[in-house]
């Protein structure tokens, strides 16, 4: 305590009034009792409270006075009896100190009104917020509206907080229009004082802690305070001493309901609990044992605030404190019957079930039960597990085999890596039935092709004839006879000539079909009757190769017009876009195996010196000067100007069949007996863009439609499958490929299935050519 | 619940367009279930014709045949139970019977009859003529390629005229002395610079049209002189006639022709597309895109519709007066193969008849989607052409080297009368 206060406590005593000395004589009897009970409740000792006691404090009204002093135990007048006996302890103090300074009673009162704000407000408050104060109107009673609690009358909407948060604030909360509710301007001493001796009120104005205004206690309200200060019931009409009535009699009965006399325990103290109780209470001394509000707290304490396990489930992998990352041992079933030492007879093996068991000794895992079910009387009889070691052995091993490197397993939903493809209905129209089937041929159909304008179609047989078609109506309107298997067709794409390049054995055949437009047949005619002269002396590599030669009489009658005769077997024949060149391949022949032949000339070159492998199938670009040559594992591409390799393409595939190139000549299509197909994207790289295994069996031809996004593949499992390819001509987009259709009519010979396919030139049609020596149309 | 098992009632009105079959017009609940042979009896109670010889009826429910269960047909088209449903009958149609098969020695690849005259045109390079009866009349060799299409110019008690057209690019016109049974080709037509696949008179017999594997539609005068102008002497004499005019459209071949009127032409091709030509203006009038290579086309002059022919099995209905398109009016499944040829009958508006290289023939209700009236069967080998021009008998010709004649029973002429 500074000097200042002392000082202050000693000029408040060093005038007391008569009434307040008989009153701490009094209390001075009762201070132990009046202190414990500070103590017990120091939450009662809230501002408001005290600003209140304060009041009447200051007030002194003797009333008051008297009734403290009659019932003893008054909060207000209790701590100012506490107060002035702790006065009374600092007299001595004082009277050592010196003791001369004497003021104004008011004036200590005002300076410990400072020291408790909210309560000695209110006496602070200037006149004229006096005319706000609204005493109750005390006619009226006190809940006639309402008698809710929830429906008070709250001009403050802060809520139930300590009011003292707004100490700083010139507002002290705010009303339900959402308006500061400003404090009241505070009077200083003097006028508080000046109020105090003007105002006969005074003493009964309290000041709304909530609003912060005076409020005018009504005479009723007085009587209510005094009434609950001295610990009556509030309500004065209130009968404490209502006349009793005797609900149940309190007579003994002369016959009781049971007659047992009552125990000896029972008005006996327990031992036993006299002991546990006194063990207990040791125990408390000596800080064993805790209470239970102890017992909770420290709980409160150990638990802190709550969290709550967000991510991780339970069912996730269990940590091993010393092995990171261990291999947990794989989860096996639980048993069932049949594991039971004891197992219905149901459950155990009958003779033929035991023999089946037992049959499959070698691959045990296609058991049923990886042991056979065994009965036991008891429990006791159950030997010792046979193959407990081994199995131990065993996921040793497992454990020791098992790689530690951890593998990161990819979570993916199968349907997810399916591409979105368009539904086929969309990409219509394609080959959808089998139509039209061209019966005539008597040996596998080698191969086929379509007149440019699409009316007819030719076909080439190892029955050693040419037969033409046509495609309307599937009548065969000429057969041309020749001496050997025929291995290819090729009409020529040129609509302005009618002619068919037929290889046979060893010998290429331009053959006038003599169908269409009669004009260019003639036309056709008159140009490959003469030769033109040749002015060029031929290279002795050529001439062994490859002769030329007007067709004899016998042959000009079926239409053949000019003889290529090679030096080996021709395999495959096929025409630039132009129609005036066309290559054929002979695998035999070592590197003079591809020949290019120049039909306006008749002349033939080899372009190639040297072999680089088994050519299969040769190709000209459609648009540009290149010449792709297939040999057995790769695609080369040549530039016939510059005379020099383009590209290599890798198929890494073992054996390729045939191919085909996109009208555009941006992307090629191979096809390979090792039953793929392989898109090429030649701008994009020298690998496939794609491999397509659609096919169960080796793929023997491929075509690209010349106008529709169709390609089809013709394979040995009958089947002949149609695919939408777009090419599209925005370089960045990738073409897209949908397969949309397996036809599959033709009979299976010897293996061999569909051996040609070709596409209609103008409508979505395709042709095939089976080993069950038919041509089939499907639209 | 009931009404979806096909137990509930239905409230039907019968009504016909044929005033002698008429019944009063009063509601009759009957059975969901009935089908149309319960109706045709319940029918023929109402007109009080008992026993077996009551006259075939077949029932219309809102313009289309009932072919099943009428509740069936009603759940089909969404029509509620509840309405008063009107059923249309109408005489059924008698089954073609077929009468006579007329052999020859190639693939007939065109039929076309007229009165008692039955006009073949033959993969052997040659024409036939044949009575209806049966009877051989003549062959006409004359062409140097297959015949792809005949069609009559005219025909009286001495003469009969006709036109046939022909793989070796030409057409040729003749005349044939009916008592003399002696033919004469009045002048050959080239012009076209491949086959020709259709050809078609023009209703008043002046001119004749063609539409060829060369895209072209060419039209020729069917007179007995050639009158054009500019035609050389020598042409003349020799008998060659060049086309009136030339038409340039179509992308592909050609596959049919037929006159509309005197001046308008309907041409179907391969190249997906139908074409009315207006000759006076000389250009397209109308074309009707559709998506499937068109191998026949026919038009109707009676409900003015055209049905055509495909690859896929189908039958096509188109409305040339719609341009908006491909309008397709209805489909008509019922062959499992190639449709080769389709014609309306001249003097039935709801029928026609198709042929197909699954070896049948059909008769259709253009009402009747589903199903045909009748399969026409006979024919051992792919149909090529057929043809109902002359009312009586429905002519086919196919691969199998035989015409098949079917005689259609209902006396159109009697019908006609009526009318």
């Amino acid at each position: 305590m500074t000097k200042k206060q002392a000082t202050k406590r000693k000029v408040k005593d060093a005038k007391p009034t008569k009434e307040q000395e008989s009153v701490s004589e009094q209390s001075e009897q009762e201070e132990d009792e009046d202190l414990l009970q500070a103590v017990k409740d120091p939450g009662e000792d809230s501002t408001d409270d005290e600003g209140i006691d304060q009041e009447y404090q200051s007030d002194s009204s003797e009333d008051l006075e008297f009734e403290s002093d009659e019932e003893g135990n008054y909060l207000g007048v209790k701590e100012n009896n506490a107060e002035e006996s702790e006065e009374d302890g600092e007299e001595e103090e004082d009277e050592e100190g010196d003791s001369s300074e004497e003021e104004s009673e008011d004036n200590a009162e005002t300076a410990k009104s400072e020291e408790k704000p909210s309560g000695s407000k209110a006496v602070q408050e200037p006149k004229k917020l006096i005319g706000e104060i609204t005493p109750r109107d005390p006619s009226k009673p006190e809940y006639a509206d309402s008698d809710t609690s929830d429906e008070e009358d709250i001009r403050n909407t802060v809520g139930n907080i300590p009011m003292h948060w707004y100490d700083e604030y010139k507002h002290i909360g705010y009303d339900w229009d959402a308006k500061k509710i400003v404090k009241p301007p505070k009077g200083d001493q003097i006028d508080d004082f000046l109020r105090k001796i003007e105002d006969p009120n005074f003493w009964r104005t309290v000041k709304d802690p909530q609003t912060g205004q005076e409020v005018l206690l009504t005479d009723e309200d007085i009587a209510l305070i005094k009434r609950v200060n001295s610990a009556r019931i509030p309500n004065p009409e209130h009968n404490e001493y209502e006349p009793w009535i005797e609900w149940f009699t309190s007579e003994v009965e002369r016959m009781p309901i049971k007659n047992v006399p009552d125990h000896k325990r029972s008005f006996l103290p327990s031992v036993s609990e006299k002991k546990k109780v006194s063990r207990m209470v040791h125990a408390l001394k000596m800080g064993w044992m805790k209470t239970t509000e102890e017992v909770e707290r420290a709980k409160q304490q150990k638990r802190g605030p709550k969290f709550y396990m967000l991510w991780e489930t339970d069912t996730g992998r269990e940590h091993m404190r010393r092995i990171h990352d261990p291999v947990s041992a794989p989860k096996r079933d639980l048993p069932g019957h049949a594991e039971s030492y004891n197992p219905p007879p149901e459950y155990l093996f009958d003779e033929k079930e035991t023999k089946q068991w037992l049959k499959l000794k070698d691959e045990p895992h296609k058991r049923k039960l990886h042991f056979m079910p065994q009965k036991f009387k008891s429990l006791r009889e159950v030997p010792a597990y046979s193959r407990y070691l081994r199995e131990r052995f065993l996921r040793c091993l497992d454990l020791y085999l098992c790689p530690r490197a951890k593998r990161v397993k990819l979570n993916i939903d199968a349907e997810y890596l399916i591409p979105k493809l368009p539904s086929p209905r969309d990409l219509q129209p394609f080959p959808t039935v089998e139509s039209l089937v061209y019966r005539g041929h008597t040996d596998l159909v080698r191969s086929v092709s379509v007149e440019p304008k699409g009316e007819y179609i030719v076909s080439g047989s190892d029955d050693k004839t040419v037969k033409i078609w046509e495609i309307a109506t599937g009548r065969c309107i000429r057969t041309i006879e020749t001496d050997d298997v025929v291995r290819c067709v090729a009409w020529c794409p040129n609509a302005k000539l009618s002619i068919i390049a037929v290889a046979t054995g060893s010998r290429l055949l331009l053959v006038n079909p003599k169908v269409g437009d009669k004009l260019i047949i003639k036309k056709t005619d008159d140009l490959l009757a003469e030769a033109p002269s040749q002015d060029v002396i031929e290279n002795e590599r050529i001439k062994t190769a490859v002769q030329w030669s007007t067709a004899e009489a016998a042959e000009q009658e079926k239409g053949v017009r000019v003889v290529i005769t090679h030096f080996k077997p021709i395999r495959q024949v096929t025409w630039h876009g132009r129609g005036d060149y066309l290559a054929t391949v002979m695998p035999e022949g070592a590197n003079r195996s591809a020949l290019i032949h120049q039909l306006s000339k008749r002349r033939s070159q080899i372009p190639f010196s040297k072999s680089k492998g088994l050519i299969q199938c040769v190709l000209f670009h459609p648009v540009k000067p290149c010449f792709f040559v297939a040999t057995q594992h790769n695609i080369r591409i040549y530039d016939l100007v510059k005379q020099e390799l383009i590209k290599k393409l890798l198929t890494n595939s073992k054996w390729i069949s045939g191919m085909s190139i996109h009208p555009k000549g941006d992307n090629l299509l191979v096809s390979t007996y090792d039953k793929k197909m392989l898109w090429f994207d030649l701008d994009l790289s020298t690998k496939p863009y794609q491999t397509m295994r659609l096919h169960r069996n080796a793929v023997r031809s491929v075509a690209f439609h010349l106008r529709y996004p169709l390609f089809a593949s013709g394979s040995d499992d009958q089947a002949v499958i149609v695919s939408h390819g777009m090419v599209y001509n925005d370089l960045l987009q990738n073409p897209l490929i949908v397969p949309l259709k397996k036809l599959q009519t033709h009979e299976k010979r010897d293996e061999f299935g569909v051996l040609d396919v070709n596409w209609h030139p103008v409508q979505p049609w395709i042709f095939s050519t089976g080993a069950d020596c038919t041509i089939r149309l499907y639209t | 619940m009931e009404a979806e098992n096909g137990e509930g009632q239905v409230q039907v009105h019968l009504k016909t367009k044929q005033e002698h079959y008429a019944v009063p017009d009063v509601p009759y609940a009957i059975e969901g279930s009935v089908a149309t042979n319960e109706l045709n009896i319940f029918l023929n109670a109402l007109l009080q014709k008992q026993g077996s010889d009551g006259v075939d009826f077949d029932f219309l429910v809102f313009d289309e045949y009932l072919r099943g269960r009428l509740c069936d047909h009603l759940r089909e088209k969404a029509i509620s139970f509840e309405d008063a449903i009107e059923i249309e009958y109408v005489e059924r149609f008698p089954a073609p019977e077929p009468q006579d098969c007329l052999l020859h020695d190639d693939w007939v690849s065109a039929v076309k009859a007229r009165d008692k005259w039955i006009l073949t045109g033959c993969y052997d390079n040659t024409i036939n003529i044949w009575t209806n009866k049966g009877k051989h009349k003549l062959t006409i060799p004359g062409h140097t390629a297959p015949i792809k299409a005949v069609d009559w110019i005219s025909l009286d008690e001495q003469y009969g005229r006709f036109v046939s057209s022909s793989q070796d690019q030409t057409a040729m016109l003749w005349q044939w002395n009916i008592d003399s049974n002696a033919v004469e080709c009045i002048s050959v037509c080239k012009g076209h610079e491949r086959g020709v696949d259709s050809v078609s008179v023009s209703p008043d017999g002046q001119r004749f049209a063609t539409g060829s594997w060369d895209t072209m539609l060419k039209l020729w005068s069917a007179e007995l002189e050639d009158s054009a102008e500019g035609t050389s002497k020598r042409a003349k004499e020799s008998g060659v006639r060049t086309p009136k005019l030339t038409l340039q459209g179509h992308r592909e071949s050609i596959s049919a022709v037929q006159w509309i009127d005197g001046q308008t032409l309907l041409t179907g091709s391969w190249d997906h597309t139908l074409k009315v030509w207006d000759l006076n203006l000389e250009g397209i009038k109308t074309e009707i895109s559709t998506n499937k290579s068109i191998f026949d086309a026919s038009y109707s002059s009676l409900n003015k519709l055209i049905v055509t022919a495909s690859a896929d099995k189908n039958l096509r209905l188109y409305d040339s007066r719609t341009n908006q398109g491909s309008v397709v009016r209805n489909t008509y499944l019922g062959h499992n193969a190639w449709v080769q040829a389709v014609m309306w009958s001249t003097t039935e508006e709801f029928l026609f008849v198709s042929g197909a290289y699954d070896n049948q023939n059909k008769l259709w209700d253009c009402r009747s989607p589903k199903a045909p009236l009748y399969d026409l069967l006979g024919h051992g080998e792919k149909v090529l052409d057929i043809d109902w021009s002359n009312p009586k008998y429905i002519v086919s010709g196919g691969s199998d080297n035989t015409v098949r004649v079917f005689k259609s029973k209902k006396a159109n002429v009697e019908h006609m009368e009526t009318k």
